[in-house]
């Protein structure tokens, strides 16, 4: 794949230069200062003897590995410039800001954390000069619900049982769980993974919906849980789940685009009809009553009756 | 078997490294087994004018010359310098000069380090995630200690940027290099897409969704767009930007303001004992009415009828009287069902 012929370039280029310095370095020290696997640096050494200012003998890097160490017998042969560290380039330098930015917002971050990051940031945009330029054009910012942020990490650090009060949009109500926290993970909010003492399962709390939190004296003991891969998407519905259709109008239209959804499809008026999967199928209520004359609830019958029933219910408090 | 090309883009670098004078086209074929072995050695080479395999020089050319224009541009993607010097001769030579590739001096100590190495995990999206890791590859190989990973023990923080949106490559490539952009939008309420040119600016992650401020030609304004809303493809355009870049872009409050966060006014709503605790956080005032109800005072911006409904039964407007219609519509609406 051309993607990949081009990182391991850049990355070849960069071990060229660090094993210049390292003569006799250890094959595992090196895969992990470079974030790559063994057997992905051995393929980087099988590459590197081919390459060199020249196919010619002496000009090719003689670069050789017993498994455990890597030698490198003539590094004068190509030339001494290809011994320093190149300069980064334009998307190097953005995603690395970029990230470091958004990071250094994140208002869980440990103070010494936060410092260390802002120090290496402009150090990486004094070194980066021009190619950091770029970086302008790209943000990102994560939110997150401070105190109750610091509370959950400290939790998880010192390995204690959490108490909350939790709204739960769904059925409008707080409630109050005991939970054993997991982790912490921020995508667009910020959630915490937890062991529900309540629910006795694992649950995801998103900490703008924690109204009170209280770190308590037991031992957190969540059962040893797998994590589970957030690539690909929070809700991740079960086959097993409740179908739901719901049409939309063009003004509903964004329901497609908060609701992870089994399909959508074009309607002659540029609505969409919507189907999805969800384990509490009267959590739609709320949708269907948000929608309005934008949207209706096909199926099942009885979500779009007890959408009806509230409807009729709040209009009556208007006199209707 | 052809040689890879990442062992062919390692052989191009370190030439045009290596070198202290320009490399013309036809030194670095001769020099580059991968060249020789797909093209010949070339036509101004001494072996001959025909290569061993018989192709002629002409078609081998031409072919060499395509590859090793987009080789070239991999390099400079890559971060290299590669400087074109017309030789007395008429010939072009090609060399990346030692001190425009040079990293300068950095010193990052372990902290720092570690605090990068966290950073460099947040992207999810493929092209960014390679890149931010080559940009610890390369402070590696200047020296920079590795990290060992604190936050695995000390913090459970995972932050991620999610990137679903097909259109985040080509508005991020398009921004970086100042090109304008075609691409087919849907507007939120909108039955078709529409086509819209756009000189983008800037790309900004807000709660979770990418966002993309620019000048719209067509309108001749500023205007954001939310990304999933584009349908189809982004065409970019190779030309140069009509309109000046502003120093600050200003997406996050546009979209704010579509989220209905920007509040112009107060709202009067009665609420049921023990609900709507997202609307009472928000409350100006609260004020027990007794039977079960209390009174709230709330920001009222844009959107929030639509808000309240999700309550049914459970909330009631008692003032302004247009948000109070708005609601009762919106009601009557879902009774009809």
């Amino acid at each position: 794949m051309a993607g990949n012929a081009i990182d391991q370039t850049r990355r070849m280029l960069s071990l060229v230069t660090y094993l210049r310095e390292r003569p006799g370095a250890r094959v595992a020290d090196v895969a992990r200062a470079f974030g790559i696997t063994e057997d992905e640096l051995i393929g980087d050494l099988d590459v590197l003897p081919m390459c060199g200012t020249s196919f010619r003998g002496g000009d090719l890097l003689d670069i050789d590995t017993d498994g455990d160490r890597i030698w490198w017998h003539n590094p004068d042969a190509s030339g001494t410039s290809t011994g320093e560290p190149l300069r980064l380039a334009a998307d190097e330098a953005t995603a690395l800001l970029v990230a470091a930015r958004a990071v250094a917002t994140l208002p869980g971050l440990r103070e010494s954390d936060r410092q260390a990051l802002l120090r290496a940031t402009a150090k990486i945009e004094a070194a980066a000069g021009e190619a950091a330029g770029a970086s302008s054009r790209l943000s990102v910012s994560f939110e997150s619900e401070g105190g109750v942020f610091a509370d959950v990490d400290r939790a998880i650090s010192e390995r204690r049982r959490l108490w909350l009060r939790y709204y739960s949009p769904a059925r409008d109500e707080l409630t109050e769980r005991e939970v054993d926290p997991i982790r912490l993970f921020a995508v667009g909010h910020t959630y915490m993974e937890a062991w529900c003492r309540l629910s006795e399962a694992r649950r995801t709390f998103r900490l703008d919906r924690v109204a009170e939190i209280r770190l308590l004296d037991e031992p957190a003991d969540p059962p040893p849980v797998e994590l589970r891969d957030l690539s690909a998407g929070l809700v991740q519905p079960a086959a097993e789940d409740p179908e739901v259709i719901i049409e939309v109008g063009p003004g509903g239209r964004w329901v497609a685009e908060y609701y992870p959804h089994d399909s959508a499809e074009e309607l002659p008026d540029g609505g969409l009809r919507i189907t999805l999967r969800t384990p509490d199928p009267a959590s739609l209520r709320r949708l269907a009553l948000r929608l309005g004359p934008d949207g209706r609830i096909v199926s099942p019958p009885d979500l779009a009756d007890s959408a009806r029933e509230a409807a009729r219910a709040a209009l009556a408090a208007y006199g209707e | 078997m052809a040689i890879a090309k990442a062992e062919r883009l390692m052989n191009l670098a370190l030439c045009l490294l290596g070198t202290r004078r320009p490399l013309s086209k036809r030194e670095l074929r001769g020099s580059i087994e991968a060249y020789i072995e797909a093209f010949g050695p070339g036509s101004g080479a001494a072996f001959g004018s025909v290569n061993g395999s018989g192709v002629t020089t002409q078609g081998s050319d031409d072919a060499f010359n395509r590859m090793f224009e987009r080789d070239k541009e991999d390099l400079r993607e890559l971060g290299l310098i590669i400087e074109t010097v017309e030789g007395v001769d008429g010939e072009t030579g090609y060399l990346a000069r030692r001190d425009s590739n040079r990293l300068p001096p950095i010193t990052l100590d372990v902290a720092e380090a570690a605090a990068l190495g966290l950073a460099a995990k947040v992207w999810q999206q493929a092209r960014l995630a390679a890149a931010a890791n080559g940009a610890l590859q390369k402070l590696a190989a200047a020296g920079m200690p590795p990290a060992e990973d604190p936050y695995g023990t000390q913090s459970a923080l995972e932050p991620r940027i999610p990137v679903h949106e097909a259109a985040f490559e080509p508005l991020m490539l398009a921004a970086r290099d100042r090109r304008p952009v075609v691409f087919e939008y849907r507007k939120a309420n909108a039955a078709r897409p529409e086509q819209r040119q756009v000189e983008p600016w800037t790309l900004e992650c807000w709660r979770g969704h990418w966002y993309l401020a620019g000048w719209d030609r067509d309108r001749q304004a500023e205007r954001v767009f939310r990304l999933s809303r584009i349908t189809g493809k982004v065409r970019s355009r190779s030309l140069p930007f009509t309109a000046p870049v502003p120093d600050h872009v200003t997406v996050r409050e546009t979209v704010e303001s579509w989220a209905g966060e920007t509040a112009t006014g107060t709202a009067r709503i009665k609420v049921r004992a023990g609900h709507g605790y997202p609307l009472r956080a928000r409350a100006l005032k609260v004020r027990e009415l007794g039977e079960g109800w209390d009174e709230l005072e709330i920001p009222y911006g844009h959107g929030l009828d639509a808000w309240l409904v999700e309550f049914g039964p459970d909330v009631v407007v008692l003032e302004p009287a247009e948000l109070r219609a708005e609601v009762v519509e919106r009601l009557r609406a879902v009774a009809k069902g």
